[in-house]
């Protein structure tokens, strides 16, 4: 209101930079955002611990979970190999926390993925002859467009009609899956001498480099971390840009927030919805084109391996942050790929990493439980994540 | 949606290891196989039902025993380890191994969760060191190709996968005379319908894989129509124009139950569902109503599906531990071969398991008379008259 | 309640507060919103426990852990925002969680649960008819309801949170009938209100809360409105809203036959006409859900009117957005700031750009340029005074003053050509509300023309120039503001007097 009130703010200024502020905010409830994810990943270890002393006794605990980190990344086959697994986990994650941001719940991821990768595939084993700087970006992009399509559907349907996109999304799941089946089928894309439902190889123009392969380090050629990695980064900055930095994404989490609010605003909220149900629906699909057109090479039934499930847990464990998807991403890929070596090496089977998976998504669900068995006093009450199945 | 069934499935399965170990039955083995009762008890009735190629290798392993126990590693495709038919009767044959002492105990396998699994899988057993690695089907063909290119000294089977000469020379494909054991089985079916209608369904359409067992079951109805006089109808395959009913994977049992139902609703009144674990939902739905046969596939039914013995007609076994056993023992032995291995009925590499007691005696003794003229080649499938 | 004290990270929310109630006796509790009150009241219903001090009933001292202790001990309350199941009947709302049951299996004892409703019902004089389904029943009649809930579980203490809040003066009257009669049974009532008229007129004793103290006790017959406003702000309060008489310019909203339906299909705006001018306060009265709402929502392009045509400045406003209508120096205070008007979620910065983000100099293109929302945050907070700590801070931990200030803050800054505000002081305290007062008059003296919509008479009648009476959708009645009474204008709002 007066001179001397702005020029003592002003005087702070120096002292705490504005980006500081932005980028580590004080009244940031922390204990939701990083600690809880924090507490849930480690309470799950221990009680995974528990599991290994009962099944196989006290002193299996450090080998097993020992191994469990160096399989994950004690060496660059395994770094590459948890990268690799990571890669469609944050597609898809992407796909779920930015529909949650708008209070939208994706499902679909996994049949986005589905018909992203098939619709990748069929750009990938056409057009035989063409560069791979314009085959490789217009198979991604049919990817995304395959997606973003599988998207709209239930996008629309939920703006326009009021259809929840939980059950469209589900249903779907299962018409993609068909779909894939079908086409498979056809003689166009079936792959020649066989009757399943398996598609031609992708052409090579059309498959996602490797990136590792200039390390010199022996056994480089098993390195199979391709350039699918460096673009999923790519995308999740830009989600990260989009949400935070954009007036669209604004929008996006207002409508999610607060529909009302939303449109008191002056905000179109029924094209918000079906504006990011597409792009969930792209991102999701881009996962898809990732296997397929990266460490596949082809499409045939069940490609998509329930990432697109994974992917619910992951966007809750991440918080639905770009960041925070990028790395439980990171986490799912590195309790996949070191759960194989320590079931190898040790006698602890890779059942457990599931265990662990489902304990922690436990945890980060029920996070008063945390806060009750780490003493975290305060905290907001649970973000709703989604509205209700009334609204 | 189905994974996380199975978290809690597993939860369950671990609380149940824990009760087990508790008396400190520990004999090695991962802890999934503990918890598998059905690999136990399936063992022991398999000592009983030895096949002469694993009397043979008994007998072989006793001879020498200078013979040094090998660590044998299985890959799984994405059914795992616990799917009642295939992958299941292959990691049979490292069990029987490791009671005949040709395996170590530090054998072991890897389920594969997703088809990108496949190769990481075969690469951590190549790190293990282990001796022989067993891919289990025709699913992982290609990779392991790859990994058998990459590494030509390790000894490699997969199963019911035959490489073209001079692709993968060092790996071991296994590859199964289905057709001769399911000819039995439509024999049997043919003999025992009351509608006069029989079906077949397969999971994914895999030639030979899945699609022989389909051949021969519709072959040998139509030799029990040809010596009979009869016109009992097959549904579900068509072995000239190669077209069939599929459910699309070997995981979901809803389809095949839904896809028995459909069956049953046409008059049909046996099922073959040659699509691994997806044929329980056939056995439990035939279990309901009642008057409905299945016939078991890859193992006996009547050992790994004991709660639905009622139904059960009898099972096409398909020697999967066998070919298994045989390759560990091949290993142990130094006389292991890269190369396709065909599994014949002549020798009991496929079979038609136990037949259920209700069946008249007349027709068991026709089923086995047919299996000693197939076993002399006297009788080919494929040359009857089509119906 | 002796000593009690109840500390939230950063604040003591109540502070060594005692507190006594005599059965037979109206205990007023007064206080600025955050002053303490709902905690201390909470904590007496077992929703909190006390970090120091403690609760004696009858000279026992109790521990509640939950507030089924607390309901056991006798204490009772009736929330402000009704806790009713509206499809059931009242019977079945009033034994819920307490259902009488007779045989073995426990079968609900309906017939008996009635008579005790019925009976209940007749001792205190509430009229309610125990097999009437409350979505049907107008709020005065829900709040029985609620009372008898408390009734029916027998207690001695009842608490009343803002009763007065969402009834018409007319069931104000009857309200204040219940609770004398109440008190002439022998219960003890604590009474909740920030407004200072009623306290006088119904409490034996008042206890006013500042900053989570106890700052005074006094009885009505020595206390004015004065002096419980100057205790509970701490400082003398101008309780008349100082203005000079309106000189009204051109005709800037001019609505004409307006007809607007609800979600349900109702017709919630029955045919209404009229304008308001530069310079001018024009009052909306009426009970609440009487189609103001729909109103409000169709002059600020929130839903598309069935029939009729909105004219802002002559040019014809009736089917555009809320994004024109803010463009063109429209300014909204939403009825409900929490439900529409903010995102508690977000930041004061982010909510104060909430309606104005698209536009230059906070975006540029799809980029928003969070420096410059920031910077004109930080002069905002100061420029309205909206106590925060800084504009990163989520509005949700803002107090109900200053969150509504935050929106004044958001819609006044601008250019205001008009300005609809609804329900503008809702549940903020006294200081707040003069605050809020004397901004609107002062963009009226600049030229703005306004409208307000208010269910509180006195806020109608201390700002309006002009004052439209809502019944049923129909402007049934426009009186000239300095010559209207409180009284006229219930009769009005009652369906009464036409």
């Amino acid at each position: 209101m007066s001179d001397e009130g702005t020029e003592a703010k002003e005087n702070k200024e120096p002292k705490e930079p504005r980006w500081v502020e932005r980028v580590a905010p004080k009244n940031v409830d922390w204990s939701s955002l990083a600690v809880i994810p924090f507490l849930a990943v480690f309470s799950a270890l221990v009680v995974g611990a528990v599991f290994i002393i009962f099944t196989e006794g006290l002193g299996s605990v450090l080998p097993a979970y020992g191994a469990l980190l160096r399989g994950a990344f004690g060496g660059w086959n395994s770094i590459s190999e948890t990268l690799l697994v990571a890669t469609p986990l944050i597609f898809a994650g992407l796909a779920v926390a930015l529909g949650f941001q708008a209070g939208l719940f994706n499902i679909g991821a996994e049949g986005q993925m589905t018909i992203g990768g098939l619709t990748a595939v069929i750009v990938g084993i056409s057009f035989e002859g063409l560069p791979a700087v314009i085959h490789l970006p217009l198979a991604l992009a049919a990817g995304f467009v395959g997606g973003a399509l599988w998207g709209f559907i239930p996008g629309v349907l939920r703006a326009k009609t009021g259809a929840h996109e939980v059950i469209t999304t589900i249903m779907l799941n299962f018409i993609a899956f068909r779909i894939l089946d079908y086409i498979l089928k056809q003689p166009f894309t079936q792959a020649e001498g066989r009757f399943d439902p398996i598609s031609k190889d992708v052409l090579e123009s059309a498959r996602l480099p490797r990136i590792l392969t200039w390390l010199p380090v022996e056994g480089v050629e098993m390195l199979r971390l391709n350039l699918g990695f460096i673009l999923a980064l790519a995308v999740a900055w830009i989600v990260y840009w989009i949400l935070f930095k954009s007036t669209i994404g604004f929008e996006f989490r207002a409508v999610g927030a607060n529909p009302d609010a939303a449109k008191y605003g002056g905000m179109a909220v029924t094209s918000a919805i079906i504006l990011v149900m597409v792009l969930a629906g792209g991102l999701a699909g881009l996962g898809g084109s990732n296997e397929t057109l990266g460490v596949l090479g082809r499409a045939f039934p069940g490609f998509t391996a329930q990432i697109g499930f994974d992917a619910i847990a992951l966007a809750l464990l991440g918080r639905s942050h770009p960041g925070g998807v990028v790395l439980s991403a990171i986490l799912f890929g590195a309790l996949r790929v070191g759960g194989r070596a320590m079931q190898v090496e040790t006698d602890v089977g890779i059942d457990l990493i599931i265990i662990i998976q489902a304990l922690i998504i436990v945890f980060v669900a029920a996070p008063e439980l945390v806060r009750a068995i780490y003493r975290i006093k305060g905290g907001e009450e649970a973000r709703q994540l989604t509205r209700g199945w009334s609204t | 949606m189905k994974r996380n069934a199975r978290y809690l499935a597993l939860l369950g399965v671990l609380v149940l290891v824990i009760a087990a170990c508790g008396d400190g039955a520990d004999d090695g083995t991962t802890t999934t196989a503990e918890a598998e009762g059905t690999t136990t008890t399936a063992e022991a009735e398999a000592e009983e039902t030895a096949t002469t190629a694993e009397a043979e290798a008994t007998t072989t392993t006793e001879a020498p025993p200078s013979v040094e126990a090998i660590t044998a590693c299985q890959v799984t495709d994405t059914g795992g380890i616990d799917d009642k038919s295939f992958n299941q009767t292959a990691w049979k044959g490292v069990t029987d191994a490791i009671d005949a002492g040709l395996a170590t105990a530090d054998s072991d396998f890897l389920e594969s969760q997703s088809a990108t699994d496949y190769q990481p899988n075969i690469q951590a057993f190549l790190d293990k060191g282990c001796d022989l690695i067993i891919t289990v089907g025709f699913l992982l063909g290609a990779d392991t190709e790859t990994m058998a290119n990459a590494n030509p000294d390790q000894h490699f089977q997969i199963i019911d996968f035959a490489y073209e000469p001079g692709v993968a020379d060092s790996v071991q494909g296994a590859v199964f005379g289905t057709t001769d054991a399911a000819f039995l089985a439509g024999y049997l079916a043919a003999g025992v319908t009351e509608t006069g209608i029989v079906a077949t369904y397969g999971g994914i359409q895999i030639p030979c894989a899945v699609t022989c067992f389909m051949d021969g079951f519709v072959y040998g109805v139509r030799y029990y129509n040809e010596v009979n006089g009869t016109d009992v109808q097959t549904l579900g395959w068509n072995p000239e124009d190669e077209t069939g009913v599929f459910t699309g994977d070997f995981e979901d049992l809803a389809k095949g139950r839904a896809v028995t139902q459909s069956f049953v609703d046409e008059g049909a009144d046996v099922i073959l569902p040659v699509a691994g674990p997806v044929g329980e939902g056939s056995a439990a739905l035939a279990l309901e109503l009642g008057d409905v046969w299945v016939i078991g596939v890859d193992a006996d039914w009547f050992e790994t599906l004991p709660q639905y013995e009622a139904q059960i007609l009898s099972s096409v076994l398909k020697g999967l531990d066998v070919a298994v056993f045989t390759a560990i023992r091949e290993v142990a032995e130094g006389t292991f071969e890269g190369g396709t291995r065909l599994y014949a009925i002549a020798e009991d590499g496929v079979g038609l398991g136990a037949i259920n007691d209700d069946v008249p005696q007349p027709l068991q003794d026709e089923v086995a008379a047919l299996l000693e003229s197939l076993k002399e080649g006297s009788i080919v499938p494929g040359d009857q008259a089509l119906s | 309640m002796r000593n009690v004290t109840k500390r939230f990270p950063g604040v003591v929310a109540n502070d060594s507060v005692d507190l006594t109630i005599e059965s037979g006796e109206i205990l007023g509790l007064l206080g600025e919103n955050g002053a303490g009150k709902t905690t201390l009241m909470n904590i007496l219903y077992g929703l909190y426990s006390a970090d120091e001090g403690e609760i004696l009933v009858d000279g026992a001292v109790t521990k509640f852990d939950d507030p089924g202790d607390a309901i056991a001990a006798g204490i009772g309350m009736v929330h402000q925002h009704f806790m009713l199941v509206p499809v059931f009947d009242v019977t079945e709302n009033v034994v819920l969680g307490v259902e009488p049951t007779v045989g073995p299996v426990g079968t609900i004892d309906m017939t008996e649960a009635r008579r005790e409703v019925q009976e209940i019902s007749t001792q205190y004089r509430l009229e309610i008819d125990p097999s009437a389904t409350v979505e049907d029943l107008p709020v005065g009649i829900q709040q029985r309801i609620e009372i008898i809930k408390v009734l029916f579980r027998d207690a001695e203490i009842i608490v009343f949170d803002e009763p007065t809040a969402v009834l018409t003066p007319q069931e104000v009257e009857d309200f204040f009938g219940i609770i004398n009669g109440l008190k002439e049974s022998g219960k003890g009532i604590i009474f909740i209100t920030h407004k200072l008229g009623e306290i006088l007129e119904i409490a034996d004793r008042i206890a006013v809360l500042r900053r989570g103290k106890v700052v005074g006790e006094v009885v009505p017959a020595e206390a004015t409105e004065e002096q419980l406003a100057e205790m509970m702000v701490g400082r003398p309060v101008d309780l008349v809203v100082e203005k000079e008489d309106a000189d009204p310019g051109e005709v800037v909203l001019s609505v004409t036959d307006l007809l607007v339906r609800d979600d349900r299909q109702h017709t919630a705006v029955d045919r209404v006409s009229f304008e308001v001018r530069s310079g001018e306060i024009v009052g909306v009265a009426g009970v609440q859900g009487n189609g103001q709402t729909e109103l409000v929502e169709a002059l600020t392009g929130l839903t598309v009117p069935l029939s009729g045509m909105i004219h802002l400045g002559g040019e014809n406003v009736t089917l555009v957005s809320p994004r024109f209508m803010h463009r063109n120096s429209v300014a909204h205070v939403p009825e409900d700031r929490q439900r529409s008007g903010l995102i508690l979620d977000f930041d004061v910065a982010e909510n104060l750009v909430l309606n104005s983000y698209y536009d230059e100099p906070y975006s540029h293109g799809i980029r928003m340029d969070w420096d410059y929302a920031h910077q004109h945050a930080d002069q905002l907070i100061d420029q309205y005074d909206i106590r925060t700590p800084s504009s990163t801070v989520k509005v949700s931990s803002l107090s109900g003053g200053n969150q509504q200030k935050l929106i004044v803050a958001r819609e006044f800054s601008r250019d205001t050509k008009l300005i609809i505000a609804s329900q503008p002081t809702r549940g903020i305290d006294v200081g707040s509300i003069e605050y809020v007062h004397a901004r609107i008059v002062a963009e009226r003296d600049a030229g703005a023309a306004v409208l307000i919509v208010s269910s509180e008479l006195d806020e109608i009648l201390a700002l309006s120039d002009r004052i439209l009476v809502m019944y049923r959708g129909r402007i049934v009645a426009e009186v000239t503001g300095g010559e209207a009474t409180a009284t006229e204008l219930g009769l009005y709002m009652a369906g009464l007097s036409t």
